[in-house]
Order: C-alpha cells, then structure tokens, then sequence
C-alpha cells in the first residue's frame, strides 16, 4: 500500500531525525566543560533545527497525501552568550580570574536527550503497528 | 428478505479498513513531527469517517448504497489542542492510542472480510 | 441431527433474535418429508448468514461487539458446512437405495 509505505518513511525519517538530535545533546553535554577548542575558544552549544519533511508525502500515484515526514534542516551553533564563572587557578582564566565558559546548561541537554528517546521509542512503536497492519492485510490473500 | 446482502457488507468492511489505513498513516506523520517547531497534529475527517455506517436511513433504493462507501479520506488539523512553546501540537500518548485503536479495527475487519470469503468459497467447493 | 444443531444455535447466545429452525430428519417417515426437512435446512443456512451480517454491521457501526460478529461468522460457517454434509449424506443415501435390486 502506497499510503502506508510513506508511513513507514516517515517513521523512519524520524528515526534519523531524533537520533541526531540524541548525538548533539551527548556532545553538548560532554563539552560543558570545555574551555578551549581547537579554535582556542570555548565550546559553543549546537542545536538541531527540524523542518516537516512534506517532497515525499505527496503520493502522485495515488493523488493524496501520504505521511509527512521530518528531516534535520540544520544544525546551528547556539548563540547564547558563553557564561563566565570565577576561578583564577583555571589554566584557561583571564587576568581577572574568570573563565569562560560554554553556553550548556546540562539540565536542558538531559530533558531534550529524554525528548528525543522518547520520541525514537515512539516511532519505532509505529513501525512495528504499521508493520502488522500491512501483515495483517497480506491475510486476507490467502 | 429483508438484510444486509453481502455486497453491503463486504464494501463496509473495505471502508473500515481503509480508514484505519488512514488513521494510522496520519498519526505516523504526527509521531514522525513530535518535535518539528510549529508542526500542527492532523486526523482523519470525521464527515469521511461517519460514512464507515452501513445502512443510510431510510434508505430504501439500491443506489442509496454505493455512495456510503465512495466519499473521499480527508484529514484536518487536530482543533483545540495548545500548542507547546515551540508551536507543536502532537501529543505522543494520543497517537499511540490512535494508532493502536486504528490496528484493532483493521483486524476485526480483516478478520470478518477473511471469514466471508472462507464461507463463499467452501460454498462454491461443496456445493458441486 | 436435530441435536447438532440445537447445539449450533446454543453457541452462540447472540443478541440477534435468531429465527432459525432446528431441523427434524424423522426417524420412521412419518411427519415432514425429506423436502421440509431439507428447506429448514436451507433456512438454517440463510438465517445464519443473515444474522452473521447483521452481527458484522453492528460491529462496523460499534453498535455491537466484535465477538459476537466472530462468533456469528462461525456459526454461519459451521451451519453451512453441516448442511452441506447433510446433503451429502442424503444424496449417498438416495444413490445407495437406488442400485438396490429391485
């Protein structure tokens, strides 16, 4: 079914989506820390931006539309100030003892890591439902 | 006498499970857009859903039938749901359920749809 | 016989006001001939697969359960397979009693 495999894309599709949305938050987080780049700058956050991914929803074939899709747009530095916090025995502290440091905040990472598991659960549940759906009408052939 | 005949029926149980194929085709496109910023829900239209009812009524001439299967899936935006801040509408449980609610109506049918045609065709191979 | 299909109709305790016949084959020839018996029989068939239609509308229209619309499907089936086996049987019967010397 026509209709139903543009399901299963955009399942998929999502499967990418929020998996590297997981893989910028880990890097996020184990950067939190890290006051020196090899640009000899601190860590800036990034950001996933997600778009509605609607070229392979329309179905010519069929003349409706499909499922929609999700697709990674971009991925952005986040351009949130760095924070600074004071501590004069850090290699990487300026003549008056602050170091700056990367904009992450790692409880916002933990909740969009959580998100994005959730939501990769969630379209797996999909896929399998889809699945057994189109099993289920490959029945009614025998 | 006066019933259902089996063309009614086996057209309805078609609708139905073509309805669910819908259902769950648009809560994959929701679930797939969980996070898209601004991304609005979308259902099956309930008007094309409705028309799943076998017998119109007071329908009486025959031709009354056919249309109760021929109306066209549309889906629409999910009304009265607050987006979250940044601007989505898809709510994850919903969708599950949805979709799990879609797959057991399809397996009723199927299953209905399979059962008629085992009792035509055990009629068609005995009846020799 | 007519005990089969008694069971068949106990079966299922469906909402749907089953008008079917318990068919009686007599055991001496006397009362309703082969035909009556053989038109319950037909009935039977129909009625069941009239009411497994109705069970399977309700069900469409969630005006019933899905059960009930399985379990009238399977009677349906299982009173036309039996009728069909009665039939048969008759039929050989018929078959038997002809080639008897006269």
């Amino acid at each position: 079914m026509p209709t139903l495999s543009s399901a299963i894309n955009a399942s998929a599709s999502a499967l990418a989506a929020e998996r590297t949305r997981i893989e910028v938050a880990v890097s996020n987080m184990a950067n939190a820390e890290s006051t020196r780049g090899p640009d000899g700058q601190p860590y800036r956050r990034r950001d996933v931006v997600l778009a509605p991914d609607r070229t392979s929803s329309f179905d010519s074939a069929l003349g409706k539309a499909g499922a929609v899709g999700v697709s990674v747009a971009a991925v952005v530095e986040d351009q949130a100030p760095f924070r600074r916090r004071y501590e004069p025995t850090h290699p990487d502290a300026d003549p008056e003892g602050f170091v700056t440091l990367p904009n992450v905040e790692p409880q916002n990472e933990m909740v969009d890591l959580i998100g994005a598991s959730r939501a990769y659960q969630a379209n797996l549940t999909a896929i399998s439902l889809i699945r057994d759906l189109v099993s289920r009408a490959l029945e009614l052939g025998r | 006498m006066n019933g259902i005949s089996d063309t009614q029926l086996v057209s309805a149980l078609r609708r139905q499970m073509t309805i669910a194929v819908a259902k769950q085709v648009a809560s994959a496109g929701n679930l797939a857009n969980v996070d898209t910023p601004e991304y609005k829900a979308v259902e099956v239209n309930f008007a094309s859903a409705l028309d799943e009812r076998l017998t119109p009524p007071a329908a009486t001439h025959s031709k009354h039938f056919s249309t109760a299967s021929s109306g066209a899936i549309s889906t629409q935006e999910i009304p009265g749901v607050t987006p979250r801040r940044d601007g989505n509408t898809v709510q994850l449980d919903q969708e599950l359920l949805t979709m799990n609610r879609a797959g057991g109506d399809f397996s009723a049918a199927q299953t209905a749809l399979a059962a008629k045609f085992r009792l035509v065709r055990y009629a068609i191979n005995e009846g020799r | 016989m007519s005990s089969t299909l008694g069971a068949i109709n106990a079966f299922g305790k469906d909402p749907i006001a089953s008008k079917a016949k318990a068919a009686t084959v007599p055991e001496g020839g006397v009362g309703e001939s082969f035909g009556q018996s053989l038109m319950n029989l037909v009935e039977n068939v129909e009625q069941s697969g009239a009411d497994a239609n109705q069970a399977v509308s309700n069900m469409l229209d969630k005006s019933g359960d899905v059960h009930d619309a399985m379990i009238a499907l399977q009677r349906a089936e299982m009173t036309l397979q039996l009728t069909v086996q009665i039939r048969n049987k008759l039929v050989q019967a018929y078959q038997d009693v002809m080639r008897m010397p006269v």
